[in-house]
């Protein structure tokens, strides 16, 4: 991978806001509808928003995208507290069982107060817990009024034998869906991680109950999150988090850089942690030191895969301006990711059927909102 | 919006058809709402038509710098180009909401930017009512389920209420007052003659017969209301309507406590507001009397609410003189 060019894209310049809100006293106001428009869709915006409020600037803001960022960050306040509240609520649920409890992802990062975890918007909580006890977790939660969806036959065999996580959850009073897993990757994934490997070097959150992933495996986990599923359209809000995780980890730890590459080779995600490092570096300019860069270049994917596999990335993760339909050349490009992401998911053995079933028109339409 | 409106701005109604539909397929046709500005975009042959019908007091504007919602209204590509044509609501690129039949550009318009408003704008404590302005005071009509607000808000607006909105009561916590969020009112079923026989010159849009809320039709902000959409009203009074076949009127005082959930329970954004939105629904409760209204007689309505109106300002204005 190149690690010589580091300018991003003109169009992602935007996206520098994020660290040096400074920039947008420059932004004119059809910069700032523009990036209204675009980071409301990315999920960016109350990100913005938090970041430009810390800076003590949110003020300066013209009034018209003032409003805007305002909004948004109210509502990820608000989704923040139910969050918040669910974990206290699962906790004292779960607190029986004798085995650790681990945030995943975004309720990690609040639980750790990153400086990630502001301006975020969950709409689930994805938990995990050693797979010897995930039956035990379940029964508990269902006692405590948690409901799972109810499932046909090969559904309910699909996330028993080859799912990483049980059906999802809802409560009649909370608002967030729950996620329990028991890996970070389908136990028949080709890129296989052992659980047990993460679960030696957890590390403890801001609540006794709740603990995290060493902070490397966070990093691996958001990397293997991002790269191998199956819809990378309008997912820059993963790539900015990997950014905020390892520029904050690396201040934190000076082995930090040395560490990463030989935990990625570990655990078997040399791959994603390359094509993270890729994208973080040439996007959004993170400091990963040169060479680190080479070390996991060189254990990451090999050239042949790098020439096809990137520019397929590239033309996915960039988001499509607001008044633009996703170019012919996007939609051929998310359509090969997606096969990439099925066959590494799963075997074909599983996968054929797997899809076939999926192919089946659903049995019930989506319910629109009803208001107003 | 910085496109200033002055006397000389030309309205939906002194330019063509042709006019609008060039704008929608342009860069758009701004739609200032007073409380929220929209931007719309469309290469449906009958939404101009539609639009100039309903939004006729409307300024045309086909350059503006600030929207707070980009709605494009499409025709739907492919074999729904042929059979049983539909147009697509996206908005911001991205495609929302089942589409409606390529008839029904308008209902579809109305309904999506209703949603984006509910979802956007949590700087205002967006009540689920009808809301309606005189004397500098805002009365409001919640929206309690099969209480015919739009019904009460439409026959309202026709008859020396100025109309902020038909959907939302949408209030300024920060400076207290009510904003307009003005739109056409959208009548359904039975409503839609009601209102006609009411007011026999009222303006409607066309009626589309088959929506997933039933017969529609859209009733004209008058002319007024739309020239004075960025004027505030201060809390007045809340009704709680309730039409009841054959019943004599009957205007009923209601305690706090019924209030503030009528209020609060269902607006688009209490929860998500959290201690804000409880503050400024117990600040509403406060200063607004309410009243329960059961009717059958749309005029004895009007008149009751009419004779009660001088010593709710009365009463108002004795507060803010102590």
């Amino acid at each position: 991978m190149s690690t010589s060019s580091t300018s991003p894209p003109a169009h992602l310049l935007w996206l520098q806001a994020l660290r040096t809100p400074e920039q947008t006293l420059l932004w004119t106001l059809a910069d700032w509808e523009r990036v209204v428009r675009l980071a409301r869709r990315l999920r960016l915006l109350a990100r913005l928003a938090e970041s430009l409020a810390a800076a003590g600037m949110i003020d300066e803001v013209p009034a018209q995208p003032r409003r805007h960022l305002v909004s948004e960050q109210r509502l990820s306040h608000w989704r923040t507290t139910a969050m918040v509240w669910v974990l206290e609520r699962v906790a004292i649920t779960l607190a029986a069982g004798n085995y650790p409890l681990v945030l995943l992802k975004g309720s990690a990062y609040i639980g750790q107060n990153l400086p990630i975890a502001a301006g975020r918007l969950p709409s689930d909580v994805d938990l995990l817990v050693p797979k010897a006890h995930i039956a035990e977790a379940q029964s508990r939660l269902r006692a405590a009024g948690w409901l799972e969806a109810e499932l046909d036959e090969h559904d309910q065999r699909y996330y028993h034998e080859w799912s990483h996580e049980v059906p999802p959850m809802t409560h009649p009073v909370h608002t967030m869906e729950l996620d329990l897993h028991h890996n970070i990757q389908p136990p028949v994934a080709r890129m296989r991680v052992d659980a047990d490997v993460l679960l030696q070097r957890l590390a403890p959150s801001k609540w006794a109950a709740w603990q995290v992933l060493a902070p490397i495996d966070q990093v691996l986990h958001s990397a293997v999150h991002l790269f191998q599923d199956s819809e990378l359209r309008d997912r820059l809000r993963d790539l900015v988090d990997l950014d905020g995780l390892m520029r904050h980890f690396s201040a934190h730890d000076p082995r930090f850089w040395v560490d990463l590459p030989a935990r990625a080779a570990a655990l078997g995600l040399s791959e994603p942690l390359a094509l993270a490092c890729h994208f973080c570096h040439q996007w959004l300019q993170t400091p990963v030191p040169a060479n680190t860069l080479v070390e996991i270049e060189a254990t990451g994917p090999g050239r042949l895969k790098r020439a096809w596999l990137l520019p397929l990335l590239a033309q996915v993760l960039t988001p499509t301006e607001p008044d633009s339909d996703p170019s012919a050349m996007q939609g051929v490009a998310a359509a090969l990711l997606l096969a990439r992401h099925h066959y590494g998911r799963m075997p074909l053995r599983l996968l054929i059927p797997h899809t076939w079933h999926k192919m089946q028109p659903p049995k019930m339409a989506t319910e629109l909102l009803d208001k107003p | 919006m910085s496109a200033g409106e002055s006397d000389i701005t030309r309205s939906l109604a002194d330019v063509t058809p042709g006019a609008i539909a060039d704008a929608l397929a342009s860069d758009g046709l701004w739609l200032d709402l007073g409380a929220v500005t929209l931007n719309v975009r469309s290469d449906s042959p009958v939404l101009a038509v539609q639009l100039k019908a309903v939004y006729g007091h409307y300024p045309f504007i086909d350059k503006a710098d600030w929207a707070d919602a980009h709605i494009r209204i499409m025709q739907a590509r492919g074999l729904r180009r042929w059979m049983r044509p539909q147009v697509v609501f996206y908005c911001d690129g991205r495609l929302a909401f089942d589409p409606f039949p390529a008839d029904s550009p308008l209902p579809l318009l109305e309904w999506g930017a209703n949603w984006l408003v509910a979802q956007r704008l949590n700087d205002l404590l967006l009540l689920h009512a009808g809301a309606v302005e005189r004397d500098g005071f805002a009365l409001l009509l919640p929206a309690i389920p099969g209480s015919g607000k739009s019904t009460l808000t439409a026959a309202l607006s026709q008859r020396g209420w100025r109309l902020l909105s038909d959907e939302f009561g949408a209030f300024d916590p920060a400076a207290g007052v009510f904003r307009a969020m003005l739109k056409p009112v959208a009548l359904k079923n039975a409503s839609i003659e009601v209102i006609k026989d009411f007011t026999p010159d009222a303006v409607f849009g066309p009626v589309f017969p088959k929506t997933r809320k039933g017969r529609v039709a859209h009733l004209a902000a008058s002319k007024v209301s739309v020239q004075r959409r960025h004027d505030t009203a201060r809390p007045g009074a809340v009704v709680l309507p309730k039409w009841q076949a054959g019943s004599p009127t009957r205007w009923e005082p209601l305690a706090e406590h019924v209030l503030f959930p009528a209020l609060s329970f269902n607006a688009f954004n209490y929860n998500l507001l959290g201690e804000a939105g409880f503050r400024a629904a117990i600040a509403l409760v406060r200063q607004c009397p309410g009243w329960q209204l059961i009717y059958s007689d749309l005029d004895d309505a009007l008149a009751t609410i009419n004779a009660a109106w001088p010593g709710i300002v009365e009463r108002h204005a004795q507060v803010e003189a102590s």
